[in-house]
């Protein structure tokens, strides 16, 4: 699309755009979420205090009791000596009287941001959480959380963990309610029950220099999991993580998908990370891979900015490497829309467009509308509520991403959250920290 | 002219590029079509030829990757006789000169990164990474001892008082023997020989047995850089030639990576002084170790599993800085050792230049022999034992599978001994001040590890290791030049830290003057 028409999307966007901001609950009916609110403003404020509550919440759950969880606080608090806040924390901490207390507040504190972000400790707890969504109208796809897997054994309960969640959710589905807007688009219909997996998760063998390992570990499970999803009907999405692992994740995904066994299903996804430079080539591999690949169900693309910033950055200046990630957020918000308009334009395509930049949302759905193309809204559980509220009331189609777990396996999926929302880059901030609507739809 | 503060280290390459490893597979090819190398005596500008030894590949024992010349005594007496006239010459040169010859040397290896990658790969069986981290870590220690030089040439000011002017300058202590390992084969014969080189002394380098053809492109750049052939003589050989060059009475400085034994012995035969030497030799050794990693109560086993699996298991854990040890606290023992004896059954031996190779070839049939010994002896007392479960690759490499020993008192060997093999011991502690104590207790203290997320366990630890390197929360291994300063105290050497502020100081002798300003009672 060349600039002229990119330009006259632009009143469409801001009223788009300024509608989903009115639509937008706010603090006033989640007085939770405003108390959240204040403590991730207070963090932004103050960085050491935001390092202290990051690798509070970051070592909560190996604490073993708590007096062990009081002590780990009192240090961290101590730590952070040019902070007033953290100051007067470090203090109670080290109260004999206060200690206690203060750690019984801070793990329930944890605790609950956990409870908002994770929605449930299994599957089958999750149920609750995710037919409430299906009832407002939002879609899900189901996440599960768990520590890192470095055996073969854990491969496999991971595996088994999937396997069981498509069963719980698959049989639940059957008494859902119709939602026409979620069940079918213009390509066809859409499974009720998604789930997202990690293929570091199904295989200890990633390598960052023999993806050939990594894949073949994977692949026997990753197999499973697609028969089990084209049996049951489910949609399976395989989610995209660190550089080092992208080569082998893509090569997998695509491989499996392309044999004659999934021609006619599951329905199945990838994920493209915008941050990435190199995402445009990207994701050309993935047009061209579904040219030559007709399947039953169009191949779904979720357009994500990207969890790994830091630590691929990290990673690029440790190795003197130039760094795969864009470093101007403005330039990486255009490639985000840049690539959103390649894949809603993409025939043998469903666009999935996860953000929750309000002017990237506003931006994908006046592009779509423009064309008369189908689109798909992924927010994050917890982070994108609001977003979610907005998008429903604008009668987008909407997923929820809802991470499922405990409160160990969580706790790397919280921090990474956390990071996010209170860096500087983060258009949620921004909008926390009241940047006026003018600002947060301006063209990137 | 770059500072030190400016230095900034050589990029390693993005391996994890496809096209990346295609064009170092590319390379290995083009050194193969050349192999074997010939490696001669390099003695003042002459190629002298002795009696020919071979390096071989440890992967594949039957390519031999060059022939080499092994040095007599008379060899030394020869080359020692050329650098004490290399190092009239070569001193006498501005530091500038000195730099900047380095540097062009530095540049030289840039040119052939993954020529001189695959030349690691190949004669010592490193792993691409590790053998590219050695090619860039080589240029490192160039540049860095370069603009160190520099640094140490514009001197340290003195306490000026009225009537008197106080200097002190820098001057080069004289010729060095330098005696190089094969596990760096290309950064630290040169780390030694430039540090040597930059200060403006001649250097005679005698390169491990194993390791001479990698030795040789690190002499050929200096060479080709402007070094003169007198200043820098290359000895390839084995016990002969290293025991001569530490008894030459010529001998200023001797500096020497390796094991305690050999350390030992060089440092009792340096100190005699023979009759006719004017001066005291100094020996700067690099010793080894048996390092420990800490990981307490509130670790994250996601990231202590896979640390310690590069760091015990890592180039076959040849490293001096490889974890042989893990002292757990014994409320995560269980959940640690399930998952990093799981982890250790997934690591896949094979050769070197295959990127999906976890676990190379060791050194050669001794060192395969002894691991294979220290291996079966801690299976015998231990508690739990495991292995890589993909069966060894065929033919006659020198493999050895990387093994978990948990559960054997301390006064095991397997606890004891450096053993510079894959094989890591484990052991539960009832806390973090016992896991101390075991440290404590160790004769050498190179490097160390910690997990702990407890801001005042971290400095606990620290505060108490004797380890010259701890590492908190990540790997052991890889430290890089100018940012982790790298050696250790006790047995495990003399110090000072290759690659960091003061490792220079130890090649020169400081010269003080002080001149009375005061003419007729006047300050003039």
């Amino acid at each position: 699309m060349d600039a002229d028409t990119t330009h006259d999307l632009e009143p469409a966007v801001k009223t788009i755009g300024a509608r989903l901001a009115d639509a937008m609950p706010g603090a006033r009916h989640t007085p939770r979420a405003a108390v959240e609110r204040r403590v991730m403003g207070a963090m932004v404020a103050d960085p050491e205090l935001r390092a202290a509550v990051f690798r509070f919440v970051d070592v909560r759950p190996a604490c073993a009791d708590p007096a062990d969880l009081a002590r780990h606080l009192g240090e961290l608090l101590a730590e952070a000596q040019d902070s007033p806040l953290a100051r007067r924390g470090a203090a109670l901490a080290g109260g004999a009287l206060t200690r206690r207390p203060l750690a019984h507040a801070a793990a329930a504190g944890v605790r609950q941001m956990a409870q908002r972000f994770i929605i449930g400790a299994d599957a089958r707890a999750a149920l609750p959480g995710v037919e409430k969504l299906w009832r407002s109208g939002a879609a899900t796809t189901i996440d599960l959380l768990g520590e890192a897997t470095v055996t073969e054994e854990e491969a496999d309960s991971y595996a088994a963990r999937c396997e069981a969640a498509l069963l719980v959710l698959h049989e639940a589905s059957q008494r859902w309610d119709r939602r026409p807007l979620l069940e079918a688009d213009g390509a066809g219909p859409i499974p009720r029950v998604n789930l997202s997996v990690k293929v570091s998760a199904l295989t200890p063998l990633l390598r960052a220099l023999a993806p050939e390992r990594g894949i073949a570990g994977a692949e026997p499970r990753l197999r499973r999991l697609l028969r089990v999803a084209r049996d049951t009907g489910a949609h399976l999405h395989v989610d995209m993580e660190s550089f080092d692992t992208r080569e082998a994740i893509t090569e997998l995904t695509l491989r499996l998908l392309g044999e004659p066994e999934f021609a006619d299903g599951p329905s199945a996804g990838i994920v493209l990370q915008a941050y990435l430079t190199e995402s445009p080539e990207h994701l050309d591999r993935l047009l061209d891979w579904a040219r030559e690949h007709p399947r039953a169900h169009p191949l779904t693309i979720r357009l994500v900015k990207g969890a790994y910033w830091d630590h691929e950055t990290v990673e690029a200046v440790q190795h003197g490497w130039p760094s795969p990630v864009f470093s101007e957020r403005r330039a990486c918000d255009r490639n985000f829309e840049a690539l959103s308009r390649r894949i809603i334009d993409a025939r043998g395509i469903r666009a999935a467009i996860a953000s929750h930049n309000l002017r990237s949302i506003a931006h994908a759905a006046a592009y779509a509308d423009a064309r008369g193309r189908d689109v798909e809204f992924q927010v994050l559980r917890g982070l994108g509520d609001d977003t979610l509220a907005a998008l429903l009331a604008a009668g987008r189609r909407t997923r929820c991403y809802a991470p499922v777990g405990d409160l160990v396996a969580g706790m790397a999926y919280l921090v990474r959250r956390l990071l996010e929302n209170t860096s500087n880059d983060s258009f949620l901030r921004a909008q926390a920290e009241g940047v006026d609507l003018t600002t947060l739809l301006e063209a990137p | 002219m770059t500072a030190v503060a400016e230095f900034v280290n050589e990029p390693l390459l993005e391996l994890r590029r496809p096209e990346v490893r295609a064009a170092a597979l590319q390379a290995l090819a083009a050194l193969d079509a050349q192999l074997p190398l010939e490696v001669p005596l390099l003695i003042g500008p002459e190629l002298v030829r002795g009696e020919a030894f071979a390096s071989v590949d440890p992967s594949r024992p039957d390519r031999v990757v060059a022939w080499a010349h092994a040095a007599s005594a008379e060899h030394v007496d020869a080359a020692v006789t050329r650098a004490t006239e290399g190092q009239r010459e070569w001193s006498s040169r501005t530091a500038e000169d000195r730099a900047a010859t380095l540097r062009r040397a530095a540049d030289l290896l840039r040119g052939r990164r993954l020529e001189l990658a695959a030349l690691a790969v190949r004669e010592c069986g490193k792993p691409w990474p590790e053998a590219d981290g050695d090619v860039c870590e080589a240029i490192d220690f160039l540049e860095y001892y370069a603009a160190g030089a520099l640094e140490l040439h514009r001197g340290r000011s003195l306490i000026q008082l009225p009537g008197e002017r106080n200097t002190m300058r820098y001057v080069p202590r004289g010729v060095t023997g330098v005696i190089a390992p094969w596990n760096f084969p290309l950064a630290i014969a040169a780390g030694m020989t430039s540090a040597a080189l930059a200060v403006g002394n001649a250097v005679v380098l005698k390169p491990a047995e194993q390791a001479p053809a990698c030795a040789k492109a690190v002499v050929d750049a200096l060479h080709a850089a402007g070094v003169p052939h007198d200043a820098l003589s290359l000895l390839p050989g084995g016990d002969e030639a290293g025991k001569a060059l530490v008894a030459d009475p010529r001998i200023h400085t001797i500096v020497f990576t390796g094991s305690c034994a050999a350390g030992l012995s060089i440092l009792e035969r340096a100190a005699k002084v023979d009759p006719g030497q004017f001066h005291i030799k100094k020996v700067v050794a690099e010793m080894g170790g048996k390092n420990v990693v800490i990981v307490d109560a509130d670790a994250d086993l996601d990231e202590v599993v896979p640390a310690l699996l590069s760091s015990a298991f890592g180039f076959a854990g040849q490293k001096c800085s490889a974890a042989s040890r893990v002292l757990v606290h014994q409320a995560v023992a269980d959940a640690l050792t399930d998952r990093l004896a799981g982890a250790v059954r997934t690591l896949r031996v094979g050769p070197a230049e295959d990127f999906a190779t976890d676990v190379p070839a060791v050194i050669d049939a001794a060192a395969q022999m002894r691991v294979r010994r220290y291996a079966a002896q801690g299976a015998a007392s231990a508690t739990r034992v495991a292995a890589a479960s993909e069966a060894l690759p065929p033919g006659e490499g020198f493999y050895v599978a990387p093994t978990l020993i948990c559960g054997l008192p301390d006064e095991h060997p397997v606890i004891q001994d450096e053993i510079f093999g894959p094989v890591l011991a484990l052991q539960a502690v009832p806390d973090m001040a016992a896991a101390c104590a075991s440290v404590e207790a160790s004769r050498f203290a190179l490097t160390g590890g910690l997990f702990s997320r407890s801001p005042k366990t971290v400095a606990e630890v620290a505060a108490r290791t004797p380890v010259g390197n701890l590492y908190v929360n990540r790997e052991i291994t890889g430290a890089m030049v100018g940012r982790q300063p790298f050696g250790g105290g006790r047995l495990s050497g003399t110090g000072p830290k290759a690659g960091g502020p003061d490792y220079l100081l130890q090649f020169v002798e400081a010269r003080a003057v002080c001149e009375n300003t005061v003419r007729h009672g006047l300050v003039v």
